[in-house]
């Protein structure tokens, strides 16, 4: 910080209360971007903004962070202007707000270090007053909605002056290394363990043992911390969709309006970066087979524009999306016909079961299906992007009424809380995300129905399958299967024989090598704490593997 | 004949695949090119055999530890184990070969290699030493040698009364092609 | 004239901005103000509660942008009702019109200080506003 500013030791308060400021800017800005390209040039919520930027302007100002204060000052007059004048809302306009909001952030988070920030910020507010001094330009530039261009573009300002942006594969970098810490923790945990175990109490085990839950705690604020910094708004993926629904309802002459929900909730950009594809495979199947045309609509007595919903929301530690339309609903009948022309097993009075079915490999690109079941394409890839990133989907369906697709996924992708279980020997994660419930084995409770193991379970009949078996160790049971852990996976359940219940733990995800195959039972693998590597099953795949005995 | 095969040994890494392809165009050819150097083995042993891999495919050899068995896994995986918190897949290279499955004794060891960025460990009986070979030594396998093990083999160097086999590490990443 | 110094006395500061007010809890904990007695406000309905109940307010330093009541609602409703009309008031703004400083001083402030500010600046508002003040010697 400036040495000659009264206000230096300020600076973590500073940055805690601008960052919000700025961060609620962009997305503001976002939110503007998109709807004026749908078409809505409304801008009254842009002079909320400007308030906004007048305090990150006047607290930068105090601070003596000139190049933030510049920023906020250009953005300020750039709000005006649009404020002002309708004929200054154009694409160009608004990609500027949304990389000098961009910028802003960056600037504010990076405003301990004030050498590094004068380049971009200088270089920003220069362009922007060529806009401003050309405004009306008819011209619009492309749209850049994406933050890596913004990004990229301030690193070329600030590379001079030794930028402190971080690149995001550092922060992998650093949750690998927090992960190799989380496992050298567990270490001393059963070091600690062990030393009670052998010698009892004292004054010294106790001081260990505060020591070690110290370090937990320390541990976990870290992690918070860390992962905080990979999180990032979906609005950055919901943006994207704006002009695809619309191109899309165009070719296919219909009228559909998209309405977003819960744009500011944030994602791991890990799963941000993977979310795009299987939702436009959610957002055309409703466009084109789930929306009617509008005549058949208004025949219904439905408004003749459609409603195609993508809402986010954090739910604890998950994050569910919802892709939901209006209109006519799935065909059951239709359905069934065709899982029995593929020779699939289809229940005939389970609709749940039944709408299932649509997710399974092969059955929703049959093109015949994408006609007359009114589900098209695609879908088996929707879900299997959502299984790989540890998350489910479910879909529901009203005869005339709509279908909507819920997916549910997890926060983060690098920790998850597992529950540790023996099979034969061998350890392995259960994500607890996918736990229902561990069952001690009674004798008597389970059956042996066509060679399968049934148990009744919370007023059911479930399978449950032996983890030897399943797990590929089978042939040589060494120990008696003692529990079982019934998992689920959106509807599904499924029964899992194990050993023994070893305990809880937050384990850190490492992926597969390709050279390991690609087991539906297995997702990844970690490594606990007595450095022994166990692999995590995959909860999903093993609910939805057909021929387990 | 003894001299076609050496150069590419003594290259880099990266270029063991190309090998192959290099191996059959010199062959169809028949084009020598000049012997290059000496050439570092690291030499191990599977079933009385000795076998070498170039060190530059080399990154370390280590301790058997505990290695788990990932289910579903094609046939060659031994499984993985824990090198230094990154999950090193163990090729059972033995059986690859046509081998029983190792039974680890106290001389087994796990080879590091490194193929483009591809990290693996060989599972093998035990490691004997670093070999300097003289390039020109290195002849392409007799007729009867290489009917039998003509997948694996790029080579073989005479030393002494020692036969040594030179490994092709394609194999080791091919054994994840086969299927369980 | 020479430069005088502040005496320390009793403040009250209203801004929404939790920043602002460690950034005057550094002014009146250091130097010549040390010692005074600081109330925060956090907007203008919680400023005009605490400027009611402090009628010996030796200045109060009243942010201009604030939600719930701004600076010169607060000044205007003030002005209307009569509250201490003794105790003076300076806006505190980023940048301001000379027709936004004519409508503050028509809503009764005293003066104005303009951000960024310096703790130099405060200490010698507060003097000068004390010299001001002080009966004739």
């Amino acid at each position: 910080m400036d040495h000659d500013n009264a206000f230096g030791e300020l600076i973590q308060e500073y940055i805690a209360e601008s960052l919000p400021l700025a961060e609620a800017v962009t997305d503001a800005f976002l939110a503007l971007e998109r709807r004026w390209r749908d078409g809505d040039t409304d801008a009254a919520d842009a002079a909320g903004l400007k308030g906004t930027l007048h305090t990150l302007k006047g607290n930068s100002a105090m601070m003596g962070l000139a190049p933030i204060q510049l920023v906020a000052h250009v953005l300020e007059d750039l709000t005006a202007r649009i404020l002002a004048d309708t004929a200054a809302r154009t694409e160009a306009a608004a990609a500027l707000l949304v990389e000098g909001s961009g910028l802003l952030a960056d600037l504010v988070q990076a405003a301990a270090n004030p050498a590094a920030l004068g380049g971009a910020a200088e270089e920003y507010a220069g362009r922007v007053r060529v806009h401003l001094g050309t405004a009306g330009d008819p011209v619009g530039q492309p749209l850049r909605l994406e933050r890596r261009n913004i990004e990229r573009r301030a690193d070329a300002g600030a590379d001079a002056s030794g930028t402190i942006r971080v690149d995001f594969r550092r922060l992998d970098t650093m949750l690998e290394i927090f992960g190799e810490a989380m496992i050298e923790r567990s270490a001393l945990l059963e070091v600690y363990r062990g030393l009670t175990a052998r010698y009892g109490s004292g004054p010294e085990i106790a001081d260990l043992e505060r020591a070690v839950s110290a370090l937990g705690a320390t541990m976990k604020r870290l992690e918070t911390a860390l992962m905080q910094t990979r999180l990032l708004p979906i609005a950055t993926v919901f943006g994207r969709f704006g002009r695809a629904v619309r191109d899309l309802a165009r070719d296919e002459r219909k009228r559909v309006r998209l309405v977003t929900e819960g744009d500011d909730t944030r994602l791991d950009k890990t799963i941000l970066d993977r979310l795009g594809e299987p939702l436009v495979h959610l957002l055309s199947n409703a466009i084109v087979h789930g929306v009617e045309p509008e005549a058949e609509r208004v025949r219904v007595g439905k408004p003749p524009e459609a409603t195609v919903l993508l809402r986010a929301a954090t739910l604890a530690d998950q994050v569910q999306i919802t892709v939901a339309d209006d209109g006519r609903g799935l065909d059951t009948d239709r359905i069934v016909a065709k899982a029995r022309a593929l020779g699939l097993d289809a229940p005939s009075a389970d609709r749940e079961a039944i709408h299932a079915l649509i997710f399974v490999p092969g059955f929703s690109t049959a093109e015949q299906v994408s006609t007359v079941a009114g589900r098209g394409v695609g879908l088996d890839a929707a879900a299997a992007a959502i299984h790989a990133l540890g998350g489910g989907i479910e879909v529901a369906s009203e005869p005339g009424r709509g279908t909507s697709f819920t997916l549910t996924l997890p926060l983060t992708l690098a920790i998850v809380r597992s529950l540790i279980v023996e099979v034969d020997e061998e350890r392995y994660a259960v994500p607890l995300s996918h736990v229902a419930e561990t069952v001690r084995l009674e004798p008597g409770t389970l059956h042996e129905i066509n060679s399968r193991g049934v148990a009744m379970w919370r007023g059911s009949a479930i399978h449950v399958a032996d983890g030897g078996q399943l797990l590929g160790t089978g042939a040589t049971r060494t120990a008696p299967r003692n529990y079982y852990v019934v998992l689920f996976a959106g509807p599904r359940r499924r029964g899992l024989l194990v050993d023994r219940l070893v305990g809880h733990q937050d384990v850190v995800v490492k992926g597969l090598d390709p050279t390991l195959g690609r087991p539906d039972v297995v997702s990844g693998a970690t490594i606990l704490g007595d450095g022994r590597v166990a692999c995590i099953l995959d909860a999903a795949g093993i609910v939805a593997l057909r021929e387990v005995a | 004949m003894a001299r076609h095969s050496k150069a590419p040994v003594v290259a880099a890494a990266p270029s063991v695949f190309e090998f192959a392809d290099q191996v059959a165009a010199q062959e169809a050819a028949a084009v020598a090119p000049a012997p290059v150097g000496t050439l570092h083995l690291i030499t191990f042993r599977l079933d009385g055999e000795e076998f070498g891999l170039p060190v530059e495919t080399v990154r370390e050899v280590i301790r058997v530890g505990d290695i788990t068995r990932v289910p579903q896994a094609p046939r060659h995986i031994r499984g993985v184990t824990n090198l230094r918190g990154r999950i090193l897949p163990v090729v059972e290279i033995r059986t690859r070969l046509g081998l029983a499955p190792l039974v680890p004794r106290s001389t087994a060891r796990i080879i590091v290699t490194d193929v483009r960025g591809r990290v693996l460990g060989l599972l093998v009986d035990s490691v004997a030493q670093v070999q300097k070979v003289p390039a020109d030594r290195l002849v392409a396998a007799p007729d009867e040698v290489k009917s039998a093990h003509t997948t694996y083999l790029t080579g073989v160097v005479h030393m002494d009364a020692r036969l040594i086999i030179l490994l092709d590490l394609a194999l080791a990443l091919d054994a994840s092609a086969s299927p369980t | 004239m020479s430069h005088a110094t502040p005496r320390p006395g009793t403040f009250l500061v209203v801004d929404d901005s939790a920043l602002h007010h460690q950034m005057y809890r550094l002014i009146f904990s250091k130097g010549p103000l040390a010692g005074s007695t600081v109330y925060h406000a956090m907007n203008g309905r919680e400023g005009y509660a605490l400027l009611a109940a402090h009628p010996e307010l030796t200045l109060v330093l009243l942010d201009l942008n604030m939600p719930e009541m701004n600076g010169l609602e607060l000044l205007s409703r003030r002005q209307a009702e009569g509250l201490h009309p003794h105790v003076p008031v300076v806006l505190v703004t980023t940048e301001s019109t000379p027709e936004d400083e004519a409508r503050g001083r028509g809503a009764g402030a005293w003066d104005y200080l303009r951000k960024p500010f310096q703790p130099a600046d405060v200490e010698r508002l507060i003097a000068r506003l004390q010299a001001e003040r002080a009966p004739a010697a």
